[in-house]
């Protein structure tokens, strides 16, 4: 990385702990300046003293909601690559194959909590269920586009020195795809994180979105938001791992 | 004579080619769904899992007054959901390419801002504006911004500096410069996160109306579950498929039109 910019990221992310401050003081100041009651918008500080207050419980709920995030996540990853690869390897398949993906991903991908949980139970698999299915399609399509990308004439030389389907799938045909399949994953992180809590707040035992709809009922703001900003938290950090990832080891984009 | 015939020819094979593909997946859905009626059964599944479809054509005939009625309620607030929240990303994207200091300090609390779930900020957006439309269109509109604002970003990007500079050597001022330079050229981009966007909003309205209410496919959906009514849940998820597929294929005819040099198909 050369030191100019070193110096222009330093700057770009001053800017933002810079704004992230002053949209705090903003809030701080109109809450108290307006004497907002809590249940419209509590203070900053009170946020920050509620996430301290019931650190244990957001701590165990954060996890809940952590694992079952992450599980679905992988499992969706695996399935999205897995079907792209074999719809690419055996073509015959694709446009039936896509036509019943589109059909299932033109659903707004929330329309199937209910039935999910049905199927699963209020438990943690009805969520991780969730979780697979809304993150394979994004996968899945980003996949098939990485894999469209590829030339025919490189599959064609390589194939021309003896090379056969398998190594053609993981000599070249991945590598090509691997840049757009990681912008899939990382696309991907923060849906996870939202559907895991999203299906939580329909119907179940713990997690993030069970600690928001117990709060809503109590009418504990307070709590609403602490939960909200421990889930974006879980979130962006999801995103930074997969991101720094993705900078660290595709180095050939 | 000849000639006009021949593109007139020409034309409407074009035109038919566009449907090829269309009819051809209609008939893959066409044929899942009797596969899926077949293997139900064939194989004895309880309606609780998987419903015949031809069971949930039948739900929907018996009443469809209250799934149309929830559709439309549904499609109001994503429209208007969708429509505040794209004007608003664009114009946010304007602003933030104009002010990079502005840009600096916001835009990543922008991006950091759609990682809040939204069903949580929903919950605070209700109680901010009572059980009413405008309160899912809220929420649709906060789900559906960002999208724009960073493609809207993405294509200002694109525009040539000496285009700019040609232009102000005109005399053309600010306001020219935007809507004769920088907006056409990121339309393409724009439209892209249009899509996205569409779809984004259905989701942030039918979340919205959990939150109780008395219409809406988010509704319908709640009250299936309850009851258990499998075949129930199922019509609401054709219903909004319908509505999501309506939405995205109104924004890509729009698209074909604005963008009728069109650089995304």
């Amino acid at each position: 990385m050369s030191p100019v910019t070193a110096s222009s990221n330093a700057r770009r992310i001053s800017r933002g702990f810079a704004g992230a401050f002053l949209l705090a003081a903003i809030w701080e100041l109109s809450v108290r300046g307006f004497n907002l009651p809590a249940y419209v918008l509590p203070s900053v500080s009170s946020i920050i003293t509620g996430m301290f207050a019931d650190a244990g419980k957001l701590a165990d709920a954060a996890r809940f909601t952590a694992a079952e995030a992450l599980t679905g996540y992988l499992l969706g990853c695996v399935i999205g690559i897995a079907v792209a690869v074999g719809v690419s390897m055996v073509p015959r398949t694709r446009s039936a194959v896509m036509s019943v993906a589109t059909a299932i991903n033109s659903v707004p991908v929330v329309a199937y909590s209910p039935l999910v949980l049905l199927w699963f139970g209020i438990g943690m698999t009805s969520k991780i269920v969730m979780v697979a299915v809304a993150v394979s399609f994004t996968v899945f399509l980003s996949t098939i586009a990485g894999l469209d990308r590829i030339d025919r004439k490189s599959i064609d030389l390589v194939r021309s020195f003896g090379a056969g389907r398998m190594a053609v799938l993981w000599r070249l045909r991945l590598p090509t795809a691997l840049p757009l399949i990681i912008a899939g994953m990382r696309v991907s992180t923060v849906r996870s994180v939202i559907v895991a809590i999203v299906t939580e707040m329909l119907g179940a035992y713990g997690g993030l979105g069970w600690v928001i709809y117990q709060a809503v009922l109590q009418i504990d703001f307070v709590q609403v938001w602490a939960a909200i900003i421990v889930a974006s938290a879980i979130s962006l950090c999801f995103f930074g791992v997969i991101s720094f990832i993705e900078q660290r080891y595709i180095f050939w984009r | 004579m000849s000639l006009s015939g021949l593109s007139r020819a020409s034309l409407s094979a074009a035109k038919a080619g566009r449907f090829v593909p269309i009819l051809k997946s209609l008939i893959w859905i066409a044929a899942f769904l009797l596969l899926v009626e077949l293997i139900v059964v064939a194989l004895g599944i309880r309606p609780y899992y998987l419903p015949r479809p031809s069971a949930i054509a039948a739900a929907f005939l018996a009443t469809p007054q209250a799934y149309l009625l929830s559709m439309w309620r549904t499609l109001l607030e994503t429209v208007i959901g969708f429509v505040a929240g794209s004007l608003f990303g664009v114009a946010m994207g304007v602003l933030f390419h104009r002010w990079t200091l502005l840009r600096e300090l916001f835009f990543p609390l922008f991006v950091v801002s759609q990682t809040i779930p939204v069903i949580a900020f929903g919950a605070v957006v209700v109680l901010w504006f009572g059980n009413t439309l405008l309160a899912k269109a809220v929420i649709a509109f906060y789900i559906s911004f960002l999208p724009v604002t960073v493609n809207a970003l993405l294509g200002f990007a694109t525009v040539d500096p000496r285009q700019v500079a040609l232009m102000r050597s005109f005399g053309a001022k600010e306001g020219q410069i935007l809507r004769r330079l920088y907006l056409p050229a990121a339309l393409p981009q724009i439209f892209v996160a249009l899509k996205l966007a569409s779809s984004l909003s259905l989701i942030g309205a039918i979340v919205g109306e959990w939150f109780g209410d008395t219409t809406g496919l988010g509704v319908l959906l709640l009250q299936a579950m309850y009851n258990e009514n499998v075949v129930g849940i199922w019509v609401t998820i054709v219903a909004s498929a319908c509505l999501g597929i309506g939405l995205y294929g109104a924004v890509s005819k729009a698209e074909r039109r604005i963008v009728f040099w069109g650089a995304e198909q």
